[in-house]
């Protein structure tokens, strides 16, 4: 590797490493902007039969150094870095990576309401799977919440417990039961602990853990009953996985020296950009990106107060698994607007689980994967409904992201997929992130921040639409409003919308027009007064969209209509 | 572009890794012969607990009080109703063992029983010799013999000797397959019914190889006490040509089936192993596409099928579904012919 001494940072690689494919940008500056000069993917090779990362990130590079014509690589294989004058290599190199097995976790607490809730948030953002809880008013025996953690066999138990100088006899004894636990299980098994509870005992417990297994503790996550503090804590969890994903994911420990920061989770870097985006917009609403891999997805909130980061095993490749025994088939099957049996349906996507590297290659299959993305937007919906994670129900704006809804090739469609997984309410518009690029821009803004807020205002992110709610309890096909959409030049497009209807109004991406909405009868927009005040509202790809169908979206029970009713809403955006 | 490989290998030589997955004591040596069932390593995980709490129990002033109560030390092996603790004197009063156990510990005047422990014997999995002993955890178990790798397990292991012919290779295992004959031995078939599923059990087969079978029957497939191996994918599909072709020149040997779940991460796979005299090489594990290659395809309604790689198409191919991905031209008998993603293949290893 070239070691001249870097000036001003201007070429920039960033690699995704996931668990299905392995992504590449090249970003550099072009008229005093960063810009991205070429992406490029190749399947990711830390499975069998190579299982090291090497393979698939040298055929990425070598694929943007084709495209871009610009030398990225020495003679070697290895990465120049910094960039040469003669413009050869990249001055930063960033490296995200969702390829995290999922850890099995116990939260341990005291309060169920307060600790615990915070110790259980904790493993809800990280590529976790919980699945024990113990908290002090548990009221099973002692003996039995210990059998319920061997059980369980954890990865990791979290302890959270005690206000900074308050309960310490309760947290000792929540302690003693993971101390026994650890006692008893074979060495090669021993969950890893994480402290996050009371800061007196946090020595304490550090030492007694630690003649057992691995202990990492992080500053309390609820220093007083009123405050939840998770960041630096989650920071803790997010290195103690990425240690685990750094021993077992072949090649990355390798690379990592050459990286301008150490890699960093996927979902930790995606929960970065939300934070940063969510102070740039309206408090009120509040930012919601959701993201939908391979194996996981994830969904992140930010204002400029609360972030929240919410982690599911979900997703189209191996996560298709968790999303087929969380869901009955038909949930999926119903979005298709073509003859195929739910039989069909569930064998193709359970061979996806199989081969999670396998591309759509027919329309009937890649309307069969939106069909899914639907159901792993509902289900993610519903959880954060469950967890109460989301302190809104209006986001501003909804940003999409992830490798398999980057692959969806008509923008309508990918509106289509959030508006019938997501549902949002009230006035949201939605922003698609068309190269999966948000996680990696989160790493990014760690060390080069122009460059990820450049970026955020480029091309390389879709205005899909403005996308308005409008729910009334009329009957289908009656009329709930006239709208009218005027332009900057003077001009105006007018439309009227009906009871179970979807229509767009056309606005080119970028371009501001005023709307006003007169209701014929009594309907709402959420958290929105329709007292006839003119809305001003941004344009997208597919315009300014009145989805008056109604939350939640019902379907016909009946094939044909429910296939006839698809079909015209799709129509009626345009769809490819 | 490193290809996905799937081996139908009629003579190969197989290395398999048997382990613990937490430090136990190995049964075999190095050279030994082993048979499919046999146990060669043993380990046990705690499972289920008691807590005698013995100063609330007979209510002492203090837990070091009640901890001079106890009458028998940690390690110690313990009999269901087993005096634990007694408070002395002509009254005495005693607490004794709910269950039989080991006693783990004695902390703040409870004392910690260990009930019971799960168990872990490994076995074999496959007829062979063991080329390796690892301490502790198991061992390499080395064979020659014929090869088929599938793509999904009910996590079982299974072994008896194969009984198949060419129409339930070809279509779907009927009942009239079963019956005392069939106990013990490894039936093979196209796909099968969840009927027919339960109607095994009861026969006591040894396991169960099926080219296809519904996802509807995966919960069924896993409730089953005997292996299921699935060699193609979810579907009714059935079996790809190579695999019924290999085991039908196989009738009547002993088969074994280790019917683990793919981990693509560990390289673990659901496999067939069918021991044979002769010796041959081990296989390759890693090829990159290329011309004249067999393959099958695993996804969409070409699922299942065989075919012959033509020509790889250059850069990336506009597929039907709008994507663009890194493509085949495939031949499928004499002139059928389909453009098919990389992705969708996995190239079939055979040595012969």
């Amino acid at each position: 590797m070239a070691k001249n001494k870097p000036t001003q940072a201007k070429s920039v690689l960033g690699l995704e490493i996931g668990s299905a494919n392995t992504r590449g940008f090249l970003f550099d500056v072009v008229e005093n902007s960063y810009r991205m000069i070429a992406s490029s993917s190749a399947p990711s090779t830390q499975m069998q039969p190579l299982f090291d990362i090497g393979e698939a990130v040298y055929e990425v590079v070598t694929r943007l150094q084709e495209v871009t014509g610009r030398v990225l690589l020495e003679k070697s294989g290895e990465l120049i870095l910094p960039a040469q004058p003669n413009g050869d290599g990249v001055d930063q190199f960033f490296v995200t990576t969702s390829c995290a097995p999922a850890l099995k976790v116990v939260a341990a607490g005291l309060l169920s309401d307060v600790s615990l809730e915070s110790a259980k948030k904790l493993a809800y953002a990280a590529y976790t799977n919980l699945v024990e809880s113990i908290w002090i008013n548990d009221r099973r025996p002692f003996n039995q919440k210990m059998d319920a953690v061997l059980a369980a066999r954890p990865d990791l138990i979290i302890l959270a417990g005690g206000t900074d100088d308050g309960a310490s006899r309760s947290v000792t004894r929540t302690a003693d039961l993971i101390t026994g636990v650890l006692g008893f299980l074979p060495r090669g098994i021993r969950p890893q602990v994480l402290y996050c509870g009371n800061q007196a005992l946090s020595s304490q417990l550090r030492e007694a853990f630690g003649r057992y297994t691995s202990v990492r503790t992080a500053p309390n996550i609820r220093p007083s009953l009123e405050e939840e503090v998770l960041d630096p804590a989650l920071g803790e969890l997010n290195a103690m996985i990425m240690e685990k994903v750094l021993d077992q994911i072949g090649g990355l420990r390798r690379i990592s020296p050459l990286c301008t920061i150490p890699p960093q989770l996927t979902n930790q870097a995606f929960h970065q950009i939300i934070k940063f985006l969510g102070r740039q917009y309206d408090p009120q609403k509040g930012v919601l990106g959701v993201d939908v891999g391979a194996t996981y997805s994830m969904a992140a909130y930010a204002n400029d107060r609360v972030s929240i980061l919410n982690t599911f095993n979900l997703g189209l490749g191996s996560g298709v698994e968790e999303l087929l025994l969380k869901s009955d088939i038909r949930e999926i099957s119903r979005w298709l607007a073509f003859s195929i049996t739910d039989a069909q349906v569930s064998d193709y996507l359970w061979n996806r689980s199989l081969y999670p590297l396998s591309v759509a290659s027919t329309i009937e299959e890649s309307a069969l994967e939106r069909a899914a993305m639907r159901q792993v937007l509902r289900l993610m919906m519903a959880e954060l409904e469950i967890r109460e994670a989301l302190p809104s129900s209006r986001f501003e704006p909804i940003l999409l992201s992830g490798s398999l809804i980057s692959r969806v090739v008509d923008p309508v469609q990918s509106l289509f997929v959030a508006l019938d997984g997501m549902q949002p309410l009230g006035i949201s518009p939605l922003i698609l992130d068309k190269h999966g690029i948000l996680p990696l821009l989160g790493a990014i803004a760690n060390k080069n921040p122009l460059l990820a807020i450049q970026l955020l205002e480029s091309t390389a992110f879709t205005n899909l639409a403005t996308a308005i709610s409008i729910t009334s309890k009329a009957r289908i096909g009656s009329t709930l409003l006239r709208a009218r959409l005027d332009y900057p030049d003077g001009n105006y497009f007018e439309a009227e919308v009906k009871q179970g209807s979807i229509l767009s109004l056309p606005l080119p991406s970028g371009m501001s027009g005023i709307l006003r909405l007169q209701p014929t009868r009594r309907v709402e927009i959420e958290d929105f007064a329709l007292n006839r005040e003119p809305i001003k509202v941004v344009g997208g790809v597919c315009g300014v969209v009145l989805d008056a169908r109604g939350r939640p979206i019902v379907l016909p029970e009946d094939p044909g209509k429910r296939t006839d009713l698809i079909k015209e809403w799709e129509f009626l955006l345009g769809a490819a | 572009m490193y290809a996905q490989l799937t081996h139908i290998n009629p003579l190969t030589l197989i290395h398999r890794n048997r382990l613990l997955p937490v430090p136990g004591s190995v049964n075999v040596r190095e050279g030994q012969k082993v048979n499919p069932a046999d146990i060669v390593a043993e380990a046990s995980i705690p499972a289920r607990h008691y807590l005698v709490d013995v100063a609330r129990t007979l209510a002492t002033s203090t837990p070091a009080a009640a901890e001079k109560m106890i009458t028998r030390k940690p390690g110690e092996m313990l009999q269901k109703n087993d005096i634990i603790a007694e408070t002395g004197g002509l009254f005495s009063r005693v607490i004794r063992t709910p269950g039989e156990g080991r006693m783990i510990s004695v902390n703040k005047g409870r004392i910690l029983i260990e009930a019971e422990s799960t168990k872990i014997s490994l076995q074999a999995g496959l007829a062979g010799k063991v080329s390796q002993v690892i301490p502790d955890r198991g061992a390499t178990i080395q064979c020659y013999g014929a090869l088929i790798q599938g793509v999904w397990g009910n996590a079982r292991l299974g072994c008896g000797p194969l009984a198949a012919d060419s129409e339930s290779l070809s279509g779907e295992l009927k009942s009239s397959k079963l019956g005392v004959t069939a106990r013990g031995t490894v039936l093979a078939g196209g796909t099968c019914s969840k009927e027919f599923l339960a109607a095994a059990a009861s026969e006591e087969i040894g396991g169960l190889i099926l080219g296809s079978i519904s996802s509807s029957h995966i919960s069924a497939a896993l409730e089953q006490p005997y292996a299921i191996i699935v060699l193609c994918g979810f579907g009714d599909f059935g079996m790809d040509e190579l695999s019924r072709k290999l085991l039908s020149t196989h009738i009547g040997h002993d088969v074994s089936i280790n019917a683990v779940k793919w981990n693509r991460l560990t390289g673990d796979r659901p496999e067939v192993y069918i021991p044979l005299a002769e010796e041959a090489n081990a296989c390759e594990d890693q090829v990159v596409y290329s011309s004249g290659q067999t393959v099958r395809l695993h996804t969409g309604s070409y699922a299942g099928r065989v075919g012959r790689i033509e020509s790889l198409l250059p850069g990336f191919t506009l597929l039907p579904s709008g994507l663009r991905a890194a493509a085949a031209r495939v031949v499928f008998g004499e002139n059928s012919r389909e453009i098919i993603p990389l992705a969708n293949l996995d190239v079939i290893l055979a040595s012969d």
